[in-house]
């Protein structure tokens, strides 16, 4: 029996790694496995996607993973996005594994023959590593609701972490995490859907170029990839303090700031990336932070 | 010399914007700052020639973040493409077929590994003819863009993808940061000048100046990279201004090679200050630290600014080296 795992996460989150570990615990356990990331040209903060494929017999598949049998999103701003659209193709009675602080029936409500569980990595993260890096914690939630054994496992969050370079204490911090998320959740019994063998052929629609499409003559037209959603933070103005020095729309990388016709700074949300560049520059300290999605 | 500038402080910083929101850039990238920042300068008739970089993709199709032109050219060969696109405007006006009011600044658009390495000499070329153009390298001191590789621009004691800290060569990069500000210099360019994000206005007025000058106009500007120099992208601006408050990074420009430092700090800071901030530089303080690699940074900065007052008598306070 096969199973196919799809993470998607953002650039820099560690859904690459997580796909890795998944297939190194696998692996230990004595599966064949397969595991691969997809970029895209894009950095960190822009949807990303990684595969694990493990098996008990041959796997002779090969390519990206169209219908999982499970899938890990490391973040739920992920599930509104086009881009990344994290349950596309998901199989009958499969499972997705969502990091976020919603209750799960709100995530997926017309898919009641996919199970949905939910879990606040984030939190956890910050907590334990005292940043938002959730390779091992995703791989702990996957590993754990596919069986993988816990030696396993977490054998393959030192030997991983350890690949990619981070120092022995961060190892060991991170193997720590991922033993508090295997803990909090049990092992499923997945019986996904078989899919027809034969794949078929999908009709692609005809795209005429300038017709629902930009073409190569459009220019400035980026602010529709909305990268307002890599944010982990957003900056917030406190107007009373503010003075309309303009440091910060200097330096803000994404044109995100803009003075409106009353000579005060907005700041764009639709676009802005969430460096904090702004909040570091502000002489009078004006700018705060804020957490998306229920941080703190 | 002091010339009219429209530009004493940052409010002065015009407010169109050539850059939409949404780029593809890492957050807190120094890059796609210098780019808005020189657009802004030069206003609306641009074509940007890039080579290879992280820039490209910033623009990548159906997408582009920039209100102007933009032409992709094979790594090596920005400046020839620049060169391309000077004489086709150049002709078309000649011949009556386009308006002088339709004429463009062009800029090359290229990282430190094109400008160092990969397109060296089509750069060297385009000097050499006296090619009308602006040259902007977003200096962020390895390739970025396929994961933190070293480039000639690589400093001292770096670690990087290809120079990673080993039990043999503990300190990673040996070789110098290429002065690649004094080779354009030794070229004859015109104009060569060094930029920092963080020094805003010093940015605005050497732009300006350049508009004022025909010929290669080249700037190296410092862009802090939070990705490949391993630091919280909130700090970009506070590196760039750490790297010139240590001296690290000089502030300057030659006019046709008489050179002239720009913003002169009066007491250097240590540059402990600036390589603790970064994980490329980790390894020279954790597990022990490499004292003798951290005094060789340290003199070189020492010796280059006591070099620099000398010729051009000024006085600065060189950091204690330890
Ligand atoms: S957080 Fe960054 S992208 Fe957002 S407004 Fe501030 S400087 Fe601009
Ligand atoms: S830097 Fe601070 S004070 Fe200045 S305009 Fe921005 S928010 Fe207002
Ligand atoms: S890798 Fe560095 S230079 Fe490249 S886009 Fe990211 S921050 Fe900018």
């Amino acid at each position: 029996m096969m199973l196919r795992v799809r993470f998607h996460g953002r650039g820099g989150q560690g859904a690459k790694t997580a796909s890795r570990i998944l297939g190194d615990a696998a692996f230990n356990d004595g599966f064949n496995d397969q595991d691969f990331p997809i970029y895209g040209a894009e950095r960190r903060g822009a949807p990303v996607a990684a595969f694990t494929r493990f098996s008990d017999g041959d796997i002779t598949e090969r390519g990206f993973i169209f219908s999982p049998d499970i899938v890990g999103v490391m973040d739920d701003s992920l599930i509104e996005d086009p881009l990344a659209n994290p349950f596309a193709g998901l199989r009958k009675g499969g499972c997705a594994v969502v990091n976020t602080t919603k209750p799960s029936g709100t995530l997926l409500p017309d898919r009641k023959d996919a199970k949905i569980i939910t879990i606040d990595l984030t939190g956890m993260a910050l907590k334990m590593l005292g940043k938002p890096i959730l390779s091992s914690g995703i791989a702990a939630a996957v590993a754990r609701v596919a069986g993988v054994s816990e030696g396993s496992f977490l054998k393959a969050v030192a030997d991983e972490l350890r690949e990619v370079g981070l120092s022995e204490e961060m190892v060991k911090k991170n193997v720590e995490f991922a033993m508090a998320v295997y803990g909090e959740l049990a092992p499923l019994t997945l019986r996904t859907e078989e899919l027809p063998s034969k794949l078929e052929l999908v009709p692609l629609a005809v795209v005429v170029s300038g017709e629902g499409m930009e073409d190569v003559t459009q220019t400035g037209n980026s602010a529709v990839r909305h990268t307002g959603n890599w944010r982990t933070y957003r900056p917030v103005i406190d107007y009373r303090r503010c003075t309309d020095c303009m440091i910060c729309y200097a330096y803000c990388p994404e044109s995100a700031m803009s003075v409106g016709e009353d000579g005060r700074v907005r700041i764009d949300y639709e676009n802005c990336k969430g460096c904090m560049i702004c909040l570091t520059e502000c002489p009078l300290k004006a700018i705060s932070q804020s957490g998306e999605r229920g941080l703190q | 010399m002091a010339t009219a500038t429209r530009f004493r402080t940052l409010k002065d910083m015009p407010s169109d914007e050539y850059l939409t929101p949404g780029n593809t850039m890492c957050a807190g990238c120094g890059g796609i700052l210098a780019v808005r920042i020189f657009h802004k300068v030069l206003g609306p008739n641009v074509t940007w020639v890039n080579a290879a970089g992280c820039m490209t993709i910033a623009v990548s199709y159906p997408l582009s973040p920039l209100k102007s032109n933009w032409i992709y050219t094979a790594f090596a060969s920005a400046p020839a493409g620049a060169q391309g696109v000077r004489d086709a405007l150049d002709v078309l006006m000649a011949k009556g077929k386009l308006p002088a009011s339709e004429d463009m600044k062009v800029v090359v658009v290229t990282g430190d590994g094109a400008a160092y390495d990969i397109g060296f000499q089509s750069a060297a070329g385009a000097i050499d003819r006296r090619l009308d153009f602006y040259y902007l390298c977003y200096d962020n001191e390895a390739y970025g863009n396929t994961g933190f590789q070293m480039s000639s621009s690589t400093p001292f004691g770096s670690a990087s993808k290809t120079t990673p800290p080993t039990a043999a060569n503990p300190i990673g990069n040996t070789h110098r940061k290429m002065d690649l500000f004094e080779v354009w210099r030794a070229q004859n360019a015109p104009y060569v000048a060094t930029l920092s994000n963080s020094h805003g206005v010093d940015f605005l007025k050497k732009v300006e100046k350049g508009g004022t000058i025909r010929g290669p106009k080249m700037y190296i500007d410092f862009a802090a990279c939070p990705t490949g120099w391993g630091f919280d992208p909130k700090d970009s601006i506070e590196l760039e201004k750490l790297a010139v408050q240590t001296g690290i990074w000089p502030l300057k420009e030659s006019v046709d090679g008489v050179v002239r430092h720009t913003v002169v700090p009066r007491s250097l800071l240590p540059v402990k200050e600036y390589l603790t901030k970064q994980e490329r530089f980790a390894h020279l303080f954790e597990p022990t630290e490499r004292t003798e690699a951290i005094r060789t940074i340290q003199e070189s900065v020492n010796s280059y600014w006591a070099v620099a007052g000398a010729k051009e008598g000024f006085a600065v306070k060189a950091a204690e080296v330890t």
